[in-house]
């Protein structure tokens, strides 16, 4: 397996995919191409830029999507066009497909639907992972989730993310070839020799009481220990719901919602994104009924410990295989948190898999991965905040 | 029931009521201590909220440090690439994507107000397509006398505060800039145009601060200022630009009219020469019969005819001397005269200039002495033409100085020339004939003058032979003390 990386800031997004498949292609040296993954700034989803990329890379298969941020080995971006160029080796398959108008549609059906495209191809093939791209916009991801998992299997590893966008946007783009999507889902399946490891990590800590979801339907909270939900938040943060509402996105970031699951070491992580007028707290993901939640608290130590939790974990995975290239999940809100030292995680992974590996890395509004306790016999869950590492090795 | 059984009965009874009290007792206990326990997690709650309060606290004041240090880092680089831009449009294309994006904002515009076209300019557009900014630029323009209103007043205006009295609310503002924060500043140029610049964000989290206000607002300033600096530069820029055009034209006229000169000088030449060609013809002529008639050849002469045919004969020698004169002028000013230089002793040149003076300078008593250091002993000329030089400044010497006099000859060595002084105790040239007596027939009009012979050719003559040697000369003199005579020349390597 080779890999290669290119990116380019240029501000005509023509040139700048230009630039950036050249430096890819260059960097590939003559191993032919298999497969290409892109992630752009908003500004770069335009048409024309997947066409070009398209022609240029000769109707191979590309599959990626928009992002609040790019990182690089070379460093964090805010605009750009990133490309990673992939030779696989001829024992490895692979198909992609994609899923529209999700919210249309019922989630569970279009992730079923999904599952369904993805296995095309795979009948005597052992498969290995799956990764996905879907829209922030989903309001369902655990439904989509649901219903990749009942025709991939409920253990199978299922990896995605959410794309992002700046904050104001409130549109991501899904690339699959030479469509530009939104409110869909693309995604790829791995089979045959293919390794990777994984790990997924927040660093955020409990603080307070256990509270007890007493009345919820998807990721509406609408009780918290009988109360309206959004009284948790007002009396942790002695503000009235309008005040809160003003500074709900902050609020939220810095101390999300936290689900107790039995055998984790971490809570599962929800960001609060709207209060109803009941009083009810709309989450970024599902909250089961009668689950244990408490507010989270982190500090810088404690994400960049989870960063690097994260990394060992997704190292360990792949003992002694050489680990080729990395795929980073980060979620925005970390970035938004991190401020000026938006590159802090990119040293903490690079000092851990070395400065010549090469990496491409998105950010994300919500981030898919399997739990890692056997009590969950690793089915994906939806996360928020989390940083993910995708390392993928070869023999 | 026997005593014994009664008994045993009691027993049990009393055992089981202790155990009962003891139960009580450990109830009482266990509740307290829950209820304690129960009050410490009430405790700890309470603690954890003021923990998050503090926390959230903490996290504010830390992005609102970054976001200052952000922004002045900013600052500071656009203020350095700003103010070194000196073209109205260039200063705006410096502000980029990033520029915005570091000061906390993804939208930014300047209008700059055009009073000839009665109209604001967009100079700065990001975060916008070009449909959106010319919505933008229309509104601005329907509602241009409140935006110039709050140039006038040199208002800010921003999503948390907007001044009373105005026909725009912060929803109109918000709309119009399809933003949900905002600051406009404007941009009070004293030079240049007068405009304003807004920033704005589509992120309902980012509130307005004053610091936020203060950024814009430098921003604006060094934006202003450097219009007034490229503004200024412009009005030097076009005067300069006036300057040269003069320049050339003046340089263009006096090039004209220096050909014009040199085309009349050569005509003058032409003409002095053709003149003095067919004068000497006759002269010649004249000379030879008054010779032939004073050698009484053809029978004697009477004293009365023979001083009239001396006078004759004397005055055909200096038209002859002047007519050569003024061939020799005409000559070297048109160029004919091949300058061979050579190296010449100058103590040579001395000897011979003494030599050729002796019996004049005895019959005036006048000292003849010279000055030659050993730096300056050769000079770079042409023989005859340089010895004609010499003969005319010390016969002029000779002539102008009364008896017992002094003339002295000296030199001196810089940057490869060599000067020559030639001075004498004479009586000196007025002040204002200084500059004129190289001129051709100048001569100065006093009484002295009126008594010493002379053509007004000679020094006209020397200047021209020291000027085809890329020499210069010049006087230095005053009245009654004497004239100084100075000529350089190359000096012999």
């Amino acid at each position: 397996m080779n890999v290669s990386i290119g990116f380019s800031q240029l501000k005509d997004p023509i040139l700048a995919a230009n630039e950036a498949i050249g430096q890819a292609t260059v960097g590939l040296k003559n191993s032919p191409a298999s497969l290409a993954f892109i992630f752009t700034s908003t500004e770069f989803a335009h048409p024309l830029v997947l066409k070009i990329t398209n022609n240029l890379l000769r109707e191979m298969p590309i599959l990626g999507c928009s992002s609040l941020g790019i990182m690089t080995t070379h460093g964090v971006f805010k605009h750009g066009f990133a490309i990673l160029l992939i030779s696989l080796n001829e024992q490895t398959f692979f198909n992609v497909a994609a899923v529209k108008d999700i919210d249309k549609k019922n989630p569970f059906v279009a992730g079923s639907e999904l599952g369904g495209k993805l296995l095309f191809g795979f009948k005597n093939v052992p498969r290995s992972l799956s990764i996905i791209f879907s829209d922030k916009l989903i309001t369902e991801g655990t439904h989509l989730i649901n219903g990749l998992q009942e025709s991939l299997g409920k253990s199978f590893p299922l990896i995605g993310a959410s794309a992002s966008d700046s904050f104001g946007n409130r549109k991501t783009y899904q690339y699959l070839n030479q469509e530009i999507l939104s409110e869909s889902c693309s995604g790829i399946l791995f089979g045959g020799k293919f390794s990777f490891g994984f790990g997924i990590k927040h660093g955020w800590k409990s603080l307070g009481k256990i509270r007890y979801i007493t009345s919820s339907s998807n990721n509406i909270i609408k009780e918290i220990d009988e109360l309206p939900a959004v009284k948790l938040y007002e009396e942790y943060f002695a503000k009235n719901r309008k005040d809160l509402a003003k500074e709900l996105q902050r609020i939220s970031i810095y101390y999300p919602l936290g689900i107790y699951l039995p055998g984790e070491k971490e809570y599962l992580l929800r960001n609060v994104i709207s209060i109803e007028d009941d009083g009810s707290l709309v989450t970024q993901g599902d909250i089961p009924p009668n689950s244990k939640i408490r507010l989270m608290i982190s500090t810088e130590d404690s994400r960049l410990a989870a960063a690097v939790a994260a990394c060992e974990e997704a190292k360990s995975n792949l003992s002694t295989q050489k680990i080729k290239f990395l795929i980073v999940f980060d979620s925005a809100a970390r970035l938004s948190i991190f401020g000026r030292q938006d590159d802090i995680e990119l040293h903490v992974i690079k000092d851990i898999f070395g400065h010549d590996t090469p990496l491409i890395g998105i950010y994300t509004n919500g981030e898919q991965a399997p739990l890692k306790s056997i009590n969950y016999l690793g089915r994906t869950y939806f996360h928020n905040q989390s940083i993910g590492i995708l390392a993928i090795g070869e023999q | 029931m026997t005593p014994f059984v009664f008994v045993g009965i009691c027993a049990l009874f009393a055992i089981l009521g202790i155990s009962l009290l003891y139960k009580n007792q450990r109830l009482k206990e266990i509740n307290d201590k829950v209820s304690a326990l129960n009050f410490s997690l009430g405790e700890m709650d309470e603690q954890a909220k003021l923990i998050m309060r503090t926390d959230m606290e903490l996290n504010k004041a830390q992005e609102e440090l970054d976001k200052k240090i952000s922004g002045l880092d900013t600052l500071q680089k656009l203020s350095h690439e700003i103010s070194t831009t000196l073209e109205e449009k260039q200063i705006f294309k410096k502000i980029s994507n990033q520029h915005v994006e570091d000061l906390g904002f993804e939208k930014s515009l300047a209008f700059l107000w055009k009073a000839l076209e009665r109209e604001f300019q967009l100079y700065l557009c990001i975060g916008y397509n070009q449909d959106e900014s010319a919505k933008i630029k229309t509104a601005i323009n329907a509602n241009k006398d409140y935006f110039l209103d709050l140039i006038n007043k040199g208002s800010t205006v921003s999503s948390e505060f907007i001044p009373e009295g105005g026909n725009l609310s912060i929803n109109t503002f918000n709309h119009l800039f399809l933003v949900r924060s905002f600051i406009i500043c404007p941009v009070l140029a004293q030079e240049g145009n007068q405009g304003f610049i807004f920033v704005g964000t589509q992120n309902a989290e980012t509130a307005i601060t004053k610091g936020d206000q203060e950024f814009i607002s430098i921003l604006a300033n060094q934006i202003a200022q450097t219009l007034d600096n490229a503004r200024l530069f412009e009005k030097t820029w076009r005067s300069q630009q006036e300057l040269e055009l003069k320049v050339e034209e003046r340089t263009r006229q006096l090039t004209q009219a220096l050909e014009e000169v040199n085309k009349i000088s050569k005509r003058k030449s032409d003409f002095i020469s053709s003149v003095s060609h067919e004068i000497r013809t006759p002269l010649t002529s004249i000379k030879g019969y008054a010779a032939i008639l004073l050698t009484s050849k053809l029978g004697a002469l009477p004293e009365e005819i023979r001083s009239r045919l001396e006078k004759i004969n004397r005055h055909s020698d200096e038209l002859v001397h002047m007519v050569n004169d003024l061939l020799d002028i005409s000559r070297i000013e048109s160029g004919k005269v091949e300058i061979k230089k050579e190296a010449l002793s100058l103590k040579t040149i001395y000897d011979k200039i003494a030599d050729l003076f002796s019996e004049q300078f005895k019959s005036k008593n006048i000292t003849f002495s010279n000055n030659i250091p050993d730096d300056c002993q050769e000079i770079l000329a042409d023989r005859s033409q340089i010895e004609r030089v010499f003969i005319n400044l010390v016969g002029n010497a000779f002539k102008f100085t009364p008896e017992n006099g002094k003339i002295s000859l000296n030199a001196s060595h810089s940057n490869n020339h060599v000067q020559i002084d030639i001075k004498d105790t004479g009586f000196g040239i007025p002040e204002d004939a200084q500059e004129k007596i190289f001129e051709e027939f100048y001569r100065v009009d006093n009484t002295i003058n009126q008594g010493v012979k002379g053509t007004g050719l000679g020094l006209a003559l020397v200047k021209q032979i020291v000027q085809a040697h890329q020499g210069r000369i010049w006087v230095k003199s005053k009245l009654g003390e004497g004239s100084t005579f100075s000529f350089t020349l190359n000096a012999a390597k």
